[in-house]
């Protein structure tokens, strides 16, 4: 569904490669939850996904078409639009000459089964509701585009922890529906353990750790946490020695 | 103020309205700063005085300069998307161009058609009802055509261009077609202003930009333009109502030459107010 060969990705400016050879390939269906410190490259490796950014070298193949959360909500949603008009511009991929007023029964019933009482602003602009709302109402969208292929950058980042349980719990349930080829970047340990049928880590650019199976299932966090360290310790102690020399 | 210069003053704001529609389109649809209007306005005006010097029915006339207009704000889009030149540049280039062109079609400066017999006559009620009805036939159509799934794709263009690609949306083609809009609004709004002054002059379009754009954002500052529907009443009711100061300030002993200044003082004041508004917000 999703294959991703030998991809190069650097900045003007910046002296180290952002991302120095990845190889990944992901099955229909298959949850892939991405980890990493700040900077590891797991936002530019999605934005190559989705094709925002070119790579320099490498291959990414797509079976299919691509939706999107991204970091930013303002980026992710139209603000000046009404909840409506945000998720039917979702799901207007083959566009027709009819009312898009029409998808209303059917987003209202969405808003719904999210359970968070979003419902009654279906005909209220989103620059209403706080950023934690419109970052959900952006998750609906790119659940409901018709996209094959789902990536979520950090898509519960800026709801409370009530909200976050809702929403992950929500964006599964629809994965596993749709049968979503997913990756979803978090900083959340106990998510990255708790959802997804395989984990990834990233470390300056490469991939470092790669499980699934068994392996996922049994995973813990301290055992992830250990790991982090390991990796944060190994660069700190290259860092220190290309600093002797 | 007379009852005459009120009347006038209706009048000539409902297609002052078209003109408003037509800025509006690039300006708040598409985030595209489209100064075609200068140029497109008075070619659909020599466009359509020259069919009728030549006995041409004045309804035939009036879809020559519509096409002819529209045309020329497709030119501006095409120019800007594909040789990437500055949407603004691109209006300026094309308005400066329209000028040779519209004396090259008239082959004169000016032209009378007092003789040609346009669609408007001295029943000041009938040629109101004529603007309204082609103001409906551009306003209605375009207001129906918002609501569908290609008007959502078409606003989501201007508001969030990168979600708009997300969305695989074809930004160019959209900018396109509304530029096209836009400019078939100006040709229309050039046409009917010739027909009801039975005359056309090459520099009509001078300064047409910042009445239409002056009507469009009082409209905005007295109804908002936060929903769809405030969005496309604000700039009739804005050109209504700018064309009714306008009429005031004559009739208060302004010089007719004096009346750009005014205009963009008025802009001016009115972008001043939403700043201050948005600072006390």
């Amino acid at each position: 569904m999703l294959k991703i060969s030998e991809i190069k990705k650097s900045f003007s400016g910046i002296f180290e490669p952002v991302l120095k050879g990845i190889n990944l390939s992901l099955e229909k269906g298959e949850f892939c939850v991405l980890i990493g410190a700040n900077g590891s490259g797991k936002s530019t490796l999605l934005k190559i996904i989705s094709g925002e950014y070119s790579a320099d070298s490498g291959e990414v193949r797509r079976n299919g078409g691509v939706s999107q959360v991204v970091q930013d909500v303002n980026k992710g949603t139209i603000p000046a639009m009404t909840m409506l008009e945000n998720i039917a511009l979702s799901r207007t991929k083959t566009p027709r000459f009819s009312f898009y007023k029409r998808h209303k029964n059917d987003v209202r019933d969405k808003i719904k089964d999210l359970n968070i009482g979003l419902e009654k602003f279906i005909d209220q602009p989103l620059s209403v509701l706080s950023g934690g709302q419109r970052q959900t109402i952006a998750t609906l969208m790119a659940l409901n585009s018709g996209g094959k292929i789902l990536l979520l950058d950090e898509h519960t980042s800026a709801l409370d922890p009530k909200m976050q349980i809702l929403l992950m719990e929500y964006t599964v349930k629809s994965v596993r529906e749709q049968e979503l080829t997913t990756i979803m970047i978090t900083h959340n340990l106990e998510d990255a353990v708790k959802y997804g049928d395989r984990l990834i880590m990233m470390h300056k650019g490469r991939i470092v750790v790669d499980m699934k199976g068994r392996e996922k299932s049994n995973l813990t966090i301290p055992f992830l946490l250990e790991m982090f360290h390991k990796f944060e310790d190994q660069s700190l102690l290259h860092e220190g020695e290309e600093n002797v020399c | 103020m007379s009852v005459d210069l009120v009347i006038n003053g209706l009048q000539q704001g409902l297609i002052l309205a078209i003109i408003a529609y037509g800025i509006m389109i690039p300006f708040r649809f598409l985030d595209f700063a489209d100064l075609t209007a200068d140029g497109a306005y008075p070619l659909g005006g020599a466009v359509c005085a020259v069919c009728m010097s030549s006995g041409m029915h004045p309804a035939v006339a009036i879809p020559c300069s519509i096409i002819c207009a529209g045309l020329m704000g497709m030119c501006t889009a095409l120019i800007h998307l594909k040789f990437r030149v500055n949407s603004m540049l691109a209006g300026i280039i094309l308005s400066t161009m329209a000028y040779s062109v519209n004396l090259r079609i008239m082959g004169k400066p000016n032209l009378a058609l007092f003789d040609c017999g346009g669609l408007f006559d001295s029943d000041i009620g009938r040629n109101m009802l004529i603007i309204i009805a082609l103001l409906a036939c551009c306003v209605l159509p375009f207001a129906v055509f918002l609501r569908t799934d290609f008007g959502l794709r078409f606003r989501a263009v201007g508001l969030n261009p990168n979600l708009a690609k997300q969305q695989r949306i074809s930004i160019g083609k959209y900018t396109v077609f509304g530029l096209f809009i836009a400019g078939a609004m100006f040709g229309l709004a050039g046409s009917l202003i010739v027909q009801l002054q039975n005359y056309m002059d090459v520099g009509i379009g001078v300064g047409i930009l910042i009445h239409g754009l002056a009507s469009l954002m009082i409209g905005e500052a007295i109804i908002g333009n936060a929903t769809l529907n405030r969005q496309l009443m604000a700039p009739l009711l804005g050109a209504l109502v700018y064309q009714q100061v306008q009429g005031i300030a004559l009739s208060l002993g302004l010089a007719p030459s004096d009346l750009k200044f005014f205009t963009g003082s008025i802009v001016l004041a009115v972008i001043a107010l939403k700043k201050m508004e948005n600072k006390l917000k």
